[in-house]
């Protein structure tokens, strides 16, 4: 209902962060699994984001990929190890992922507030003249 | 006597183009038509927002819903929307009362 734009706008909004935080979350989750050196590594996931139609919020457009190359550990008693005793660990740097998260947690309480705000202002806007 | 047998009472499946009572008081004929398309909009979008909320509250009941945030601004929505109607029809019924005071 266009009368009241600014839910469905927070709404993108708050999709779009949550959809960050997850991508964070699963990043951290797998930011020690070893492959072999004939595999590629765990690839980091990024969002792409764009607004949508003038007014109308943000979207997510896609997904890029991190690194596939990753780094080469010498772990040789881990199961996985080739014949130099080395594993590929993913090319996860750990601060970047909690200030990512910290980021994505308070731009959805932004969001998230924005959207309180504006269901306030409705909610008194339909008592004028009362 | 033999009696008909009652016929079952269908669920209500929700408003879907309501018509208001015939604005009577008011006394120009296009003031009273204008109120009353808004007032048959407003309770159109409002049964419209209540029936997204409906499916979406149905879903998440049921463990299909992956996205939390639209059931809850698909509730404020309608929740918005019979506000909207509800201090429409109080105008009215304010605006009927005032004309019906005048004295002549």
């Amino acid at each position: 209902m266009s009368l009241f734009s600014a839910i469905g706008i927070s709404q993108s909004g708050i999709g779009t962060y949550k959809a960050w935080i997850d991508a964070t979350a699963d990043n951290v989750a797998n930011a020690n699994d070893a492959r072999r050196t004939s595999e590629e590594a765990f690839r980091a996931r990024r969002l792409i984001v764009t607004s949508a139609a003038p007014g109308e919020g943000v979207r997510v457009v896609g997904v890029s990929f991190g690194d596939a190359e990753g780094r080469l550990v010498h772990d040789p008693n881990n199961p996985l190890a080739d014949d130099r005793g080395m594993v590929r660990m993913p090319d996860l740097n750990m601060s970047d992922e909690m200030t990512s998260l910290i980021i994505a947690q308070r731009a959805y309480q932004a969001n998230v507030t924005a959207f309180e705000r504006a269901r306030d202002g409705y909610l008194r806007e339909l008592e004028i003249g009362k | 006597m033999a009696f008909a047998p009652i016929a079952p009472i269908a669920a209500v499946a929700g408003l879907s183009g309501a018509a208001p009572a015939t604005a009577a008081g008011a006394g120009t004929g296009t003031v009273a038509g204008g109120l009353g398309n808004l007032f048959t909009d407003s309770l159109q979008a409002a049964s419209q927002a209540q029936g997204t909320a409906d499916g979406l509250m149905a879903a998440a009941a049921t463990g299909e819903l992956t996205d939390l945030t639209s059931v809850m601004s698909a509730m404020t929505e309608a929740q918005l929307a019979t506000q909207l109607t509800v201090a429409l029809r109080n105008k009215a019924v304010e605006s009927f009362n005032e004309v019906m005071r005048m004295q002549l």
